[in-house]
């Protein structure tokens, strides 16, 4: 910085031999603070706007392709069984389910649509149940899932905090709710075995619930909301309790049952057995059993690949608009003011 | 998630407020009509705040139902594992960052180094964002705990809905932007496309020279000087007239 006295030094300097140097207060140059660092100056030509079209074009359609292909190649079975497993003559739906003396065994029959490779994965499927719901999902304790010393640990469970002055292990309204269908298996008069290891996330059963953890106090109250928990096997081998506290993201969700290896063939017969326990008749939910192979993309949804093909056709689209409103060339002016040089001057 | 606010997307947009030239200082000096950006409101009128205001809405529209449309309710690995809530979110979010990031990039004018730097390190930043936070104690990240280094990372169906989504929100704003640039170009944009033929035409025939500096009516701020100005907007032609000066400089632009 030059010395900030100029107009004082300057002034006074009339007998001087020279005019007295001004000291000047012009700051240093540099081009990043005068703003002139090198730089690129993109402008939407043709040429680029147009390629750039093209360019999304030609990549999103053969990624459009491979995914439908992908889509089309996984075959899945569902079936709703929550209306049809209740008998005929019940009219009250809720108090069938909510009677623990009735037993709610279902026989279901699947056929197999076309070959099914292994691992075919068991999911059930609930609609219109929205685990997502911000009461719903603030309502666990993860510091007592994981720790047994802090088992006392209840804050935002409620209601399902205590019952009879002790905690409840787990604590909350998602624990409180697990699902407790189960399903049983037969492939053709054979039985199949579904392995049930494994299903959920390993970093949930490593870090956020723990070994030592044991279950304490559940469903002991007289509304009984789900699944009763062996209170011999630890939190983090409870694989199912596991799976469904991963809440879902929207209220048609799957949730992973189990694993199947064993290849069924087009046609064959799955006999499933199942014990229509849990409750969704109260609010207007359905559930569903789902049997489904997977590809590199997961499972059946054809819209990703719908999306793509869709997004690459109308890129190709106002790529060719694009040229063509190029070369007719109605009214482009700022086109005409770069590349023509008709610019009249009149004096 | 104020994070986001500040880190992923704001260097970008303060790095443009500072550095983004949409003339260069040489050409603002020739074309002094540019300064009449600024009392005309050309910039900053309504219809443009609520144009911008309209895309960023309609942009998370589009972010937020194509990615909840792609991972629904079906299995998203290829070991049949399902979306939940956390994985949902961070696929969202991860949509949010490189569409805004990419716009920006789509929105500068002048492309510096520092630009470059802040767009590519701002989703860089993400990232690892989502990789380190994801490490920590799940007592602190809770339902954030490994959803990158698990479950998203190595799903090819994460990274394939990111482009799609991210792509799908900014071509509305560029085919506008085309068309604008191209059709209804502003008096900058004029001056943009100059600029760019300059640079590729015959060093000797510089256009520059051949529109003289002429002088702006007596009146340039005002109700009078916006109508006028409009009406010089809708015929295209360039006016002007100094009573008080000595010459009269007419410019035909066709």
């Amino acid at each position: 910085m030059n010395s900030g006295d100029a107009a004082g030094s300057s002034s006074g300097g009339s007998g001087d031999a020279g005019a007295p140097r001004r000291a000047s207060r012009k700051p240093k140059y540099s081009k990043f603070t005068q703003q002139e660092l090198p730089a690129c100056k993109p402008i939407l030509t043709p040429k680029w706007v147009i390629s750039v079209f093209l360019l999304v074009g030609v990549i999103f359609v053969p990624i459009g392709v491979a995914s439908l292909l992908a889509s089309n190649k996984v075959v899945e079975i569902v079936d709703r069984y929550d209306d049809a497993c209740v008998p005929s003559n019940v009219t009250n739906k809720l108090a069938y389910i909510q009677n623990s003396t009735i037993s709610k065994t279902c026989r279901r029959t699947l056929k197999v649509p076309k070959d099914m490779k292994q691992p075919i994965f068991v999911y059930y499927q609930l609609n219109n149940f929205y685990q997502n719901h911000r009461r719903y999902v603030k309502s666990r304790n993860d510091q007592q899932l994981r720790d047994a010393s802090k088992a006392n640990e209840t804050t935002l469970c409620d209601p399902e905090k205590t019952r009879d002055g002790m905690a409840i292990v787990p604590c909350g309204l998602i624990a409180w709710s697990t699902f407790n269908d189960t399903y049983t298996f037969q492939h053709n008069t054979n039985n199949l075995s579904i392995d049930k290891t494994d299903i959920s996330w390993k970093s949930d059963r490593d870090h956020k619930f723990g070994s030592d953890v044991f279950p304490k106090n559940f469903q002991k109250g007289p509304l009984i909301g789900g699944k009763t928990l062996n209170e011999s096997i630890p939190l983090s081998e409870q694989e199912d309790l596991i799976v469904w506290m991963r809440t879902a993201a929207l209220p048609t969700f799957r949730k992973l049952y189990g694993r199947i290896y064993v290849d069924l063939k087009e046609n064959d017969t799955i006999t499933v057995t199942l014990d229509n326990n849990y409750n969704t008749y109260s609010f207007d939910g359905k559930k569903s059993l789902v049997l489904s192979t997977s590809t590199w993309l997961g499972g059946k949804n054809d819209f990703l690949g719908l999306a793509y093909l869709t997004v690459g056709g109308l890129c190709f689209f106002l790529a060719f608009a694009f040229t063509l409103l190029y070369l007719i060339k109605p009214r482009l002016v700022a086109y005409k003011l770069s590349y023509t040089n008709r610019i009249k001057f009149h004096r | 998630m104020s994070l986001y606010n500040v880190l992923f997307t704001s260097l970008p947009v303060i790095a443009m407020g500072v550095f983004d030239q949409d003339v260069s200082a040489r050409f603002c000096l020739k074309y002094p009509m540019l300064y009449q950006e600024g009392p005309q409101n050309l910039l900053f009128r309504w219809s443009r705040l609520l144009g911008w205001m309209l895309h960023g809405v309609g942009s998370a529209v589009i972010i937020f139902f194509l990615t909840i449309a792609s991972l629904k309710h079906q299995a998203f690995r290829k070991d049949g594992e399902v979306i939940d809530l956390s994985i949902l979110g961070a696929t969202a979010y991860t949509c949010v960052v490189w569409a805004v990031n990419m716009q920006m990039a789509i929105t500068v004018n002048y492309f510096t180094l520092i630009q470059h730097i802040c767009i590519w390190s701002g989703i860089f930043l993400w990232y690892l964002f989502l990789i380190i936070y994801g490490a920590i104690t799940p007592s602190f990240s809770t339902t954030f705990f490994m959803v990158f280094s698990e479950a998203l990372g190595g799903a090819p169906a994460y990274w394939v809905v990111t482009l799609l989504v991210a792509v799908a929100a900014l071509i509305p704003y560029f085919t506008l932007a085309v068309v604008k640039t191209w059709f209804f170009p502003d008096y900058h944009n004029k001056i943009q496309w100059l600029q760019h033929a300059a640079k590729h035409a015959d060093p000797e025939e510089e256009l520059g020279v051949v529109l003289r500096q002429f002088s702006v009516r007596s009146t340039g701020v005002g109700v009078s000087a916006r109508r006028d100005a409009k009406l010089v907007r809708t015929n295209s032609k360039v006016i002007h007239a100094d009573s008080s000066s000595q010459s009269q400089a007419t410019v035909e632009l066709t």
